[in-house]
């Protein structure tokens, strides 16, 4: 994938104080081996503890994970202050009124009236203070700033366990649906409408924006944009995706790519979706398979008819053996990079693996359970078959 | 039906296992919750470190996801529901009938009814383990993946009933402690007067009785909907999933603070003790107490930032999540300020007091950055809030019954646990803690979902996954510590009545107490009665000594053992039973139940024959 090389995170000095701290922090005393030790520690820990990689939050693309990550930072220097106070003083009282051989009986305190109102007060300014930024800007980032660029809109379902995205308007009227892998302009905001199919998912690319959950019968409604000055390589750039809420058993497998582009990518995707692929003699017995075998849950060409999208669902949630169930659309499959979901690398090992057996990639998973192929395991087809029909899919565009 | 009575004859013996199934001492009865909490704590904590080693290496395919699904969905249920509340609640019934002077808990039978029926909800529950159908939707249940089409077997059916099961009992013990604290104080304890853990059980108490009934109706509906065909949280038949979240999350905070209300009070009694110093600020702590006890109803939709409620429900529930955090700290600098130019002995009890404030303040800090719903959207569902929420019930809540075990041992058992093993296990529960659960901050932040069986090396999630498996080992270590710490500790001497010079009346009498607690109804002299009694001791010249035992027990009369809380129990939970199994069973059981309880009615409290 063209992101794995973002550069380790730099040090930011505030969580590396607040690991020697905990390090060092309760024991015995206070010697300097120990404080060295923690910090060492807290250094090496945090070298290692905060990357940018992949999902990490401590980097953001575009203006609503950086307004979050602002807030965190904030939040961040506040919460290794107060630690750092309370901690040591608390370590300051155990170590200082340690009881030595011989001594007296305490002053026998039972309280101090205004001190308690003082320490009542400040942090009730301080978290309201705090509160009331964060309120606003909750609100800010409600919705995308008035009088940019017209913003994309993009529908995406949860199921279980990967996304469709549907663009109901790419560019020039065209209509797009698609799985797993969401391709968008730079610098321009992206409206998300979020739905659900069957249960609770949630949809998060942390580089972007935080999560927001897909819920059954509700739509959610989010932004995020992709600034091309804080991308740090040159598009198109793919960020990580994750279902962030427990969906069941192949959770841990419901990933996603999000393809960072420029415009005029972007529109040449889209003017090219869709257009009839020229089958090659080696897959024409593969397109055949597929007719045979798979065109009752997936489209190949184009969007899918709305008809026939909504008999699938009824029919996965009616239930039985053998019945059609809501499906990756595969139109255009050759140019995605990856296979079930953000779960492997696309290319034809994976793919005569995945439909040979696709519980072998994704366990749990609705083709498995419910295409007349797999109702005796693995798939009812020969190797050759099974690599005709990927000489079609790679065809397909 | 007073013929059942006659017919059966009361239990008479003390002795033996039908002397504890019989038995309706609230300090037995406290042994029982601890014993029994204890082993499901063992089964928690096997269940915890094979999530540990499956997440030990990236790809790793130790166990398959549905099994890892049921292994964190056990865990944290019963973590929450079968180890941190009973626990609590063994220390409701050891504690709180000595710490205000009493001879027993207001309902004595209750009270044995009430650790039945949360031992047999406990076993209804892991009975599932030997059916093979394991709950697996999380110890939240989020609807409508709870629902049949999309979990099929009766994994969730077992976790319902077996919650609705123990829900009674919580709910009748709640009640029972009540009362108890309001009606059974001895002369001169006023309200103002109750020691911080009384005060903490008192509030908890109640918030049991308001909390449960909540969770209560949510769990009914979605049994309804799952074996008779009702639509309370399936979207296709006009039900909303997000309903559920709500009754969950308005039961489910609450409960929060039913699961460190009781420990902040244990440790509200051990750090005065060990500091030698009343407790500093002690109306603030009270108050600060009641007002957590009060908020923690207004702040339960921070557990759905992510659900999309909206901005306007996210700021109103920002703040009132902000606010709690102000109570919270007004307890941590009062414990602080308790320290402050004490006299400090670090016993065990106390160091664990010590580690409880010391690692509360991480997860109350932590607490207070996901509270911000703009930097929640990205920790929500993350590992940071795995850290968070372990810091709060492990280095929180775990760590104060720790303090309260080491404390209150010599009182349970008349013996002393040993000191040297006792430290051990804190630093080993100190470090393992701290290693297993430090990291998960940056496994949050750097974009770790929760409840994900497995991750791909290209996240960079690795190592520190194997800094929080190793950690788990030496919480393993310290566990194995403790154990041979109260097996090591049973042929030690025996100690004095106030080993500790202690504040509390408990300490007034012997160790372990006699069934009847007080030979003579104490009158309390204030705050820190023990200590005042003491110093008017010291200072008339006539110093306190080990108590004597009474002449003639005879002449106190205690409730008498009794049959039918064990065998109305059985009755409640064989209802459970049956709807997991054959609808029959559950009107056998209901049959049963009933019948208990008519006996139990026409049963006096004390038998007439028994002068015990």
């Amino acid at each position: 994938m063209g992101l794995s090389p973002f550069r380790r995170a730099g040090t930011l000095p505030m969580q590396s104080s607040s690991n020697s701290n905990r390090s060092t922090g309760r024991r015995s005393s206070l010697k300097n081996r120990t404080v060295l030790f923690g910090l060492a520690a807290a250094l090496f820990l945090f070298a290692v503890g905060c990357s940018k990689d992949g999902q990490s939050t401590w980097e953001a693309f575009g203006p609503v994970a950086q307004k979050q990550l602002d807030l965190f930072n904030v939040l961040l220097w506040v919460m290794v202050a107060t630690f750092i106070l309370v901690e040591g003083v608390l370590l300051y009282a155990i170590v200082r009124y340690r009881r030595r051989p011989g001594d007296p009986k305490p002053p026998q305190i039972h309280g101090n009236t205004s001190l308690e109102i003082a320490l009542t007060i400040i942090p009730t300014i301080l978290v309201l203070a705090l509160g009331i930024w964060s309120v606003f800007t909750l609100f800010e980032l409600q919705d995308p700033p008035e009088g940019g660029p017209e913003p994309l809109q993009v529908t995406v379902t949860g199921h279980q366990w990967w996304f469709e995205f549907e663009y109901p308007d790419a560019g020039g009227g065209k209509k797009i649906i698609t799985a797993n892998e969401m391709r968008i302009p730079v610098d321009r905001p992206i409206e998300i409408a979020l739905e659900s199919d069957d249960v609770i998912h949630s949809f998060w690319v942390p580089k972007l924006a935080g999560k927001l959950d897909m819920v059954p019968t509700h739509v959610n409604r989010m932004w995020f944009q992709a600034d091309s000055d804080k991308l740090n390589e040159d598009l198109p750039v793919t960020l990580y995706g994750q279902c962030a809420e427990l969906c069941g058993l192949a959770h841990a497998l419901m990933r996603f790519r999000v393809t960072v582009m420029d415009q005029d990518d972007f529109d040449s995707w889209v003017a090219a979706y869709g257009a009839p692929p020229t089958i090659s003699d080696k897959a024409k017995k593969g397109q055949q398979l597929f007719a045979a075998n798979c065109t009752l849950c997936h489209t190949i060409d184009g969007p899918d008819d709305p008809a026939l999208s909504a008999s699938r669902l009824t029919g996965f949630l009616t239930g039985g053996d053998i019945t059609p169930v809501p499906a990756p659309n595969l139109t255009d499959l050759r140019t995605r990079q990856t296979l079930a979901s953000g779960i492997t690398d696309l290319n034809e090992t994976s793919l005569h693996e995945w439909i040979r057996n696709p519980e072998d990639i994704k366990p749990g998973n609705y083709m498995s359970e419910r295409a007349v192929m797999y109702q005796n395991g693995p798939a009812s087809l020969t190797d050759e078959e099974i690599d005709s029909l990927i000489g079609y899919l790679l065809d397909l565009r | 039906m007073a013929t059942i009575t006659s017919v059966i004859p009361r239990p008479t013996s003390y002795a033996g296992i039908w002397g504890w199934m019989t038995t309706v001492d609230h300090k037995r009865i406290a042994v029982l919750y601890g014993v029994t909490a204890f082993i499901f704590m063992l089964i928690a904590g096997i269940e915890a470190g094979v999530i540990r080693m499956q997440l030990a290496s990236a790809d790793n395919d130790l166990i398959a996801p549905g099994a890892y699904n049921q292994m964190f969905t056990m865990h944290a249920t019963t973590m929450v529901f079968m180890v941190i509340m009973p626990l609590s609640v063994s220390f409701f019934n050891f504690v709180i009938p000595l710490a205000i002077g009493a001879r027993d808990v207001a309902f004595p039978r209750l009270n044995a009814l009430s650790f039945w029926i949360f031992l047999f909800g406990g076993i209804l529950m892991h009975v599932s383990f030997v059916v093979g159908q394991v709950p697996d939707a999380g110890w939240f249940s989020y609807a409508n993946l709870s629902e049949k089409p999309f979990s099929a077997d009766r994994g969730l059916d077992y976790w319902a009933i077996s919650l609705l099961v123990m829900g009674t009992s919580s709910v009748a013990g709640g009640l029972n402690f009540v009362v108890t604290i309001i009606n059974l104080r001895a002369p001169g304890m006023s309200l103002m007067r109750m020691p911080v853990f009384v005060w903490m059980t008192l509030i908890t108490s109640l918030l049991l009785i308001l909390a449960f009934p909540v969770i209560t109706v949510g769990l009914i509906e979605l049994v309804m909907d799952r074996n008779f065909g009702t639509h309370f949280f399936v979207p296709s038949g006009g039900g909303d999933p997000v309903l559920w979240q709500h009754l969950f999350w308005v039961f489910g905070h609450p409960e929060v603070y039913i699961l460190i209300l009781p420990p902040m009070g244990v440790v509200s009694e051990v750090l005065p003790t060990f500091s030698r110093k009343p407790l500093f600020g002690y109306p603030f702590v009270i108050f600060s107490g009641i007002v957590i006890g009060i908020m923690g109803w207004a702040v339960w939709s921070h557990h759905m930032f992510t659900v999309g409620l909206g901005p306007v429900a996210n700021s109103v529930f920002t703040i009132t999540t902000m606010l709690i955090a102000v109570p919270t700290g007004v307890k941590i600098f009062n414990w602080i300020g308790t320290l402050w130019k004490g006299s400090i002995e670090f016993t065990t009890a106390m160091m664990f007091a010590l580690g409880f404030v010391a690692l509360f303040i991480v997860g109350g800090l932590s607490g207070v950055s996901h509270a911000v719903s703009p930097s929640d959207f990205q920790q929500q569902d993350t590992y940071y809030i795995v850290a968070h929420i372990h810091y709060v019930l492990f280095g929180g809540s775990i760590f104060g019954i720790f303090a309260g075990t080491y404390y209150w041992w010599p009182k349970i058992t008349g013996k002393m646990l040993n000191e040297t093993l006792g430290r051990l296990h804190f630093w080993l529960l100190f470090i393992g803690m701290n290693l297993t659960f430090f990291p998960m901050h940056f496994l949050g932040m750097n974009g770790m979902p929760r409840r994900i069986y497995t991750y791909s090396a290209e996240f960079g999630w690795e190592y520190m996954n194997q800094l929080a498996s190793l950690g788990y080992v030496v919480l393993f270590i310290a566990f194995l510590v403790f154990i041979h710490n109260v097996f090591y500790s049973r042929n030690s001497r025996r100690v004095s009545h106030d080993p500790w010079d202690a504040p509390g009346v408990e300490w007034s009498i012997a160790s372990p107490p006699p069934p009847y607690n007080f030979a003579e109804v104490p009158q309390i002299l204030g705050r820190d009665h023990y200590w005042i009694a003491k110093e008017n001791a010291e200072a008339a010249g006539t110093p306190i000594t080990e108590p004597e035992p009474l002449v003639d027990p005879n002449s106190i009369h205690m409730p008498s053992p009794s049959y039918w809380p064990i065998f109305t129990a059985v009755g409640v939970a064989l209802i459970g039973g049956g709807l997991l199994s054959h609808y029959a069973l559950s009107f056998v059981g209901g049959a049963i139940a009933m019948l208990g309880t008519i006996a139990w009615s026409n049963e006096p409290t004390t038998a007439p024959s028994d002068h015990h």
